[in-house]
């Protein structure tokens, strides 16, 4: 068993190979600009890693994974100006504390499915924006919620990651890390109760699978990688922003993981590239950032009327499509 | 009416009359009066935005997200006509006329390609729809701060001592209107009749020989119309921007949540009591800043109370 737990797909070897060339590579050649687009693409994407595991596992709709980030952000914010912890104490810290969050709010959710699971998950989602809009994150002041006036005091990066270059790679061992975490849940019992549970919640009951406990745990799954993303998120920039964390922004979140293919890794870096790249872009080549908006759009429709693995479905198809016959010639 | 929805009703009322008396308790009669007309105008947006999507929903099983959206296009075409100099109630008709359209366009070409998917599938896709009519409405119109005003804002109407203006009035009544005729419209008319028996199941009514597109296309037509008002209405009573419009179906679908997607009346209740409790949070020093976050509160222990000691069953769908 322990064989078919460390094999290694294709899938994977490219996912590693691709992770490699983010980890030497690109820090080298990107600007400081474009290293910090890089960085919050990297966190957006183990979030988006979070949601499309939920989505593609388990047909479970969360609407509030932005949400959940801003949750682990202003914890991480919290221990680093209250307490002399490290920064991988904190970071673990608000993953524990956002995966926590996520299971309180699973547990009434969980007698819902479907449609109305979503629309607990946003309404989820609006409340956290109003907090946060009205408290704020954390910023060095004085008491509980910590925010004060004028320029914000220092934040500790990792001992490991000083520079900008080396959080970027700090960020890409993380986000690997987290991608291997769901794999390997995906390998071992856990991975086979969510697939009985996406075919039939009765047939896994049946069998004696704890349907709540299953669901519950990729609750929580998905909250820790949220939690963890906003801590390193949190951690690229020093302070967070409210407009961040807007519930529109979950909706959007949970939008690109099904165009970019919940299914596969290659479909949270499209998504997440769609998210935070595309809009730098357009930018860049001084087009309205806003008609990034309609490329989403038309993108998020294409992908559920077509494409129902996403984008990143339809390049493998492509792809395997264009190995096969070469395969049955050298058999 | 049975036990346990007399139940509801009572929790309701006193629960409303305790949170109205705590947050009012020793402001002046005139400044709670206030709240309450803004409350109530505020709240009849929401419940408006929620009916829309319920006959929508009730008749396709589709739960529309590019209301707001439809609405906001609307209401930035209706401010560019009144620019133009193009006489007002033209313009306004324009903003209706346009959100029906877009909602039409869906309805009619987009949504059948996805009549056999899952509802969260559904949903979804309107959501994509929606980002595309954002993205070109923001695109047309840069950010920038606008103002509509209707000649109706200019009216006031003396109310036990209180001065309303005319466009809350309208948007109060409105919502109760359109409660009324929807409802009558779905039990004495036959299409009302075809409607209520799509919602009841489609594949049924599809085999009993139901015009399943003709039926589905007025619910669209409806709702359309629906979210062109609200969002003309929305421009005009609270904000005109485009995000923020479009982002309006939020607290809709809380709204929404509190009928459970069925019961329109049920929707202008909870809407209603969302946009009270809201304006009145005001009055509370301690939960001002907050005060937006009453309607997904709500929609949240709605959902909760009414889910109450159910458990996961595997019959029906979702």
């Amino acid at each position: 068993m322990n064989n078919r737990l460390f094999h290694i797909t294709p899938s994977g070897w490219s996912g590693l190979l691709f992770a490699a060339f983010a980890f030497v590579v690109l820090p080298m050649v990107a600007g400081k600009l474009w290293l910090s687009v890089f960085i919050s693409t990297g966190c957006f994407m183990l979030a988006i890693a979070g949601v499309a595991f939920m989505y593609a596992r388990l047909g479970m709709v969360s609407l509030t994974q932005v949400g959940l980030m801003g949750v682990g952000g202003w914890v991480m914010l919290r221990l680093n100006h209250a307490y002399g912890f490290p920064f991988e104490v904190n970071l673990i810290l608000s993953g524990l504390v956002t995966m926590v969050f996520g299971w309180l709010l699973a547990l009434p959710a969980l007698r819902m499915r479907g449609l109305y699971l979503a629309l607990v998950t946003l309404m989820a989602a609006g409340g956290l924006e109003i907090l946060f809009a009205t408290y704020q994150f954390p910023n060095g002041g004085e008491g509980f919620w910590g925010v004060k006036t004028g320029s914000a005091a220092a934040f500790r990066r990792p001992w490991l990651a000083g520079s900008a270059e080396a959080y970027m790679r700090y960020v890409v061992v993380i986000v690997v890390l987290g991608f291997l975490l769901i794999e390997a849940h995906r390998r071992l019992a856990p991975g086979r109760a969510w697939a009985l549970i996406r075919r039939s919640e009765a047939a896994a009951m049946a069998a004696g699978v704890n349907v709540t406990l299953y669901k519950t745990w990729a609750f929580g799954i998905a909250g820790l990688l949220a939690g963890v993303a906003g801590g390193l998120l949190a951690g690229s920039l020093g302070l967070l922003d409210d407009a961040t964390f807007k519930a529109s922004e979950s909706v959007m979140v949970f939008a690109l993981a099904v165009v970019g293919g919940a299914r596969y890794w290659l479909g949270a870096l499209i998504a997440a590239t769609l998210y935070r790249i595309l809009p730098a872009l357009l930018n860049n080549w001084g087009v309205d950032a806003d008609l990034s908006f309609v490329i989403f759009g038309a993108g998020l429709l294409h992908a559920i009327i077509t494409a129902p693995n996403g984008l990143a479905g339809q390049l493998i198809d492509t792809i395997q499509a264009k190995l096969a016959p070469k395969k049955e010639a050298g058999q | 009416m049975n036990k346990s929805t007399l139940l509801n009703w009572v929790l309701y009322l006193v629960l409303m009359a305790a949170i109205l008396a705590w947050l009012g308790w020793g402001k002046p009669m005139k400044i709670q009066g206030l709240f309450l007309a803004s409350g109530l105008a505020t709240g009849s947006l929401y419940a408006l935005g929620g009916i829309g999507m319920v006959v929508l929903f009730r008749a396709t099983g589709v739960l529309n997200f590019s209301g707001g959206a439809a609405g906001a296009a609307g209401a930035m075409t209706a401010w560019q006509l009144v620019e133009w100099g193009v006489w007002g109630p033209v313009a306004w008709t324009a903003c209706i006329l346009l959100a029906l359209a877009i909602t039409l366009f869906y309805g009619r070409f987009i949504a059948p390609q996805l009549a056999w998917r899952e509802p969260v599938v559904k949903a979804v896709a309107t959501l994509g729809f929606a980002l595309i009519i954002l993205g070109l409405v923001s695109f047309l119109w840069i950010d920038d701060p606008r103002s509509i005003s209707l000649p109706t804002d200019k009216i006031g109407i003396r109310f036990l001592g209180l001065r309303v203006t005319a466009t809350r009035l309208i948007v109060f009544a409105a919502s109760i209107l359109i409660v009324i005729g929807i409802y009558l419209f779905l039990s004495r008319t036959k299409i009302g009749l075809q409607m209520r028996s799509l919602a009841n199941d489609r594949d049924l009514s599809a085999l009993i020989g139901i015009p399943i597109l003709k039926v589905e296309t007025i619910a669209w037509g409806i709702s359309g119309v629906l979210a062109g008002f609200t969002g003309l209405m929305f421009a005009d009573l609270i904000r005109l921007e485009p995000t923020v419009i479009t982002f309006m179906v939020i607290p809709s679908i809380a709204a929404a949540i509190c009928g459970r997607l069925d019961n329109l009346a049920l929707v202008l209740v909870g809407g209603l009591s969302m946009g009270v409790i809201e304006n009145m949070l005001t009055l509370s020093p301690t939960l001002k800043g907050v005060r937006p976050i009453a309607p997904f509160v709500i929609a949240a222990l709605v959902l909760l109370w009414s889910q109450r000691g159910s458990r996961l069953t595997f019959g029906g769908r979702d």
